[in-house]
């Protein structure tokens, strides 16, 4: 799959490209870029994958997007990233590698590595400037696992329809390709500590569907997306004891339910998502372990822009697994406060305050080894410069 | 007395009908059919949620920060230039559009709608504008 795609995707480019009487101009290439720089103290546990109780700036991420428009309607671009976070270090990842051909506003087709559009942040939650918080609500968007959801290696359709004048409009999205992920992707971070190594990756088919309706109400926007993931199943290698298997991940479905409103200076959004999930270690030798979550999660948050450079924001996040027994372990209530400055279009910095209930998200238990306190407080300070 | 109270009326409802004129017109490519736009579909072109006037498949380009931007901006996306470029940057960094292109002034613009097919711009309502269309919003 993704060597026809890289195939595909380089026949378009070199169609796109240098065939044509162009000149740099007309092919309208653009360079883009942001960085920012983070800062993470805790009063209890180390949070994420970072010494956080002892204040932490290992929080670094670097992006450059480079585009190019040969017609109106063709586009071709591709996003690295450089990121560093806590012990998580060093990684170089693509974002996307993709063409996009729009025929009009009812249908387009974007295909190569592509973000994978569900819920309502998804295909923006690694890019920072976008929005006001230093972390979006882990319950829905946890930043350790992101990039497990962010993208595919397939195509996405999408497009738009008016429902009628007074019915609002109706913005569609569908996709579907292959998920790749490498052993050292923050899914598998508790695993890979506990010596367990996916040698070849874990790769896995998807699709998914979302609807977004722009409804009558200006301002008002409702929507729906599923997520589904094949059966998957993969190498797996404990060197330790010098064992092989397999892990395999049941078939699973992840609704998404959303709206956001938008009116003068205020911002309101709410999602609910559902994450159900069955994993099996299978190592020769070893009866089979099972591992069993079905994470729910919901957030409502609000914004408010006191001037146009400076905007405020408040949250409330939870997320419960269904699956472990009532406790601490089971869950995560996050309340959060934000602020967001932009000194103007290229700079901006962020202060967010989370006040932290339950474990079930957010912890690496190997930066705890003394164990994990039920609550603790999460100051963030950022800094961002974007081109 | 009266009849300096009306005057005073009268200045300043012609003060408030100034103010509240458009100083910018919307102008296309002469290959655009569309002789006129709604409000609703004019800022879904300029935030990229669309491509389409009428039948013609439509790129928006901008002018920099000054004063006819700022107010375009205003009165028909609703937001500041911050905000607006920012909606925008996300678009680019996720793969879902390029970045309009944004010209130093209104004659660069009206020239670069002049001479490619397709294009739609906002530039002051006294700018020259040979060799390109005006349309209305409804």
């Amino acid at each position: 799959m993704k060597r026809l795609l890289t195939g595909a995707f380089a026949v378009l480019f070199a169609a796109a490209v240098p065939g044509f009487a162009q000149t740099v101009d007309d092919l309208n290439i653009q360079i883009h870029g942001f960085a920012t720089q983070g800062f993470l103290y805790t009063t209890n546990n180390n949070i994420l994958t970072t010494n956080s109780s002892d204040g932490s700036p290992n929080w670094f991420e670097g992006v450059v997007n480079i585009s190019a428009q040969p017609t109106p309607k063709l586009r071709v671009a591709v996003q690295g990233r450089f990121e560093s976070f806590g012990n998580a270090t060093n990684q170089i990842s693509l974002d996307y590698a993709n063409a996009d051909y729009k025929v009009n506003d009812f249908l387009g087709v974007r295909f190569g590595k592509v973000k994978s559009p569900s819920g309502l942040f998804n295909e923006m939650q690694d890019i920072d400037p976008s929005y006001m918080w230093s972390l979006l609500p882990q319950s829905v968007y946890p930043i350790g696992s992101r990039n497990s959801v962010l993208s595919h290696f397939g195509g996405v359709v999408y497009g738009r329809v008016r429902l009628g004048k007074h019915l609002g409009k109706l913005e569609y999205r569908g996709w579907a390709g292959q998920r790749v992920l490498n052993s050292g992707d923050g899914y598998f971070v508790p695993q890979v500590e506990k010596g367990l190594i996916l040698p070849n990756g874990f790769s896995v088919p998807v699709s998914g569907a979302a609807l977004r309706w722009k409804t009558p109400l200006t301002g008002l926007t409702l929507g729906i997306s599923d997520y589904r993931q094949q059966h998957g199943n993969a190498l797996l290698q404990y060197p330790a004891f010098g064992l092989s298997g397999h892990e395999t991940i049941e078939a699973l479905t992840s609704p998404n339910f959303f709206g956001k409103y938008e009116r003068g200076r205020w911002m309101l959004a709410a999602e609910r998502s559902r994450v159900p999930a069955t994993v099996t270690i299978a190592l020769t030798g070893v009866p089979n372990s099972n591992i069993f979550f079905d994470l729910r999660s919901w957030y409502a948050m609000a914004t408010y822009k006191v001037t146009d450079k400076f905007t405020v924001g408040a949250y409330n996040s939870q997320a419960f697994d269904r699956r472990l027994p009532p406790g601490p372990a089971h869950y995560q209530k996050d309340w959060d406060v934000s602020g967001r400055y932009d000194f103007n279009q290229f700079i901006y910095v962020k202060a967010e305050q989370h006040f932290l209930d339950g474990t079930v998200l957010s912890y690496d238990t190997n930066l705890n080894l003394g164990g994990l306190k039920p609550t603790s407080k999460l100051t963030i300070l950022k800094v961002g410069v974007s081109f | 007395m009266n009849q300096l109270i009306v005057k005073l009326l009268f200045a300043a409802a012609a003060a408030t009908s100034a103010a509240s004129a458009h100083a910018q017109m919307i102008i296309v490519s002469s290959n655009v059919k569309a002789s006129e736009i709604s409000k609703s579909d004019l800022k879904d072109i300029f935030s990229g949620a669309a491509s389409t006037a009428g039948s013609t498949h439509v790129t928006p380009i901008l002018l920099k920060a000054g004063p006819v931007n700022d107010e375009f901006l205003s009165s028909y996306i609703g937001k500041s230039d911050l905000a607006f470029r920012t909606g925008w940057r996300s678009l680019v960094f996720t793969g879902q559009a390029t970045m309009p292109r944004s010209f130093e002034s209104d004659e660069a613009a009206v020239d670069y709608v002049a001479h490619n097919p397709g294009i739609i711009a906002y530039v002051s309502k006294t700018a020259p504008h040979d060799g390109v269309k005006v349309i209305t919003v409804k």
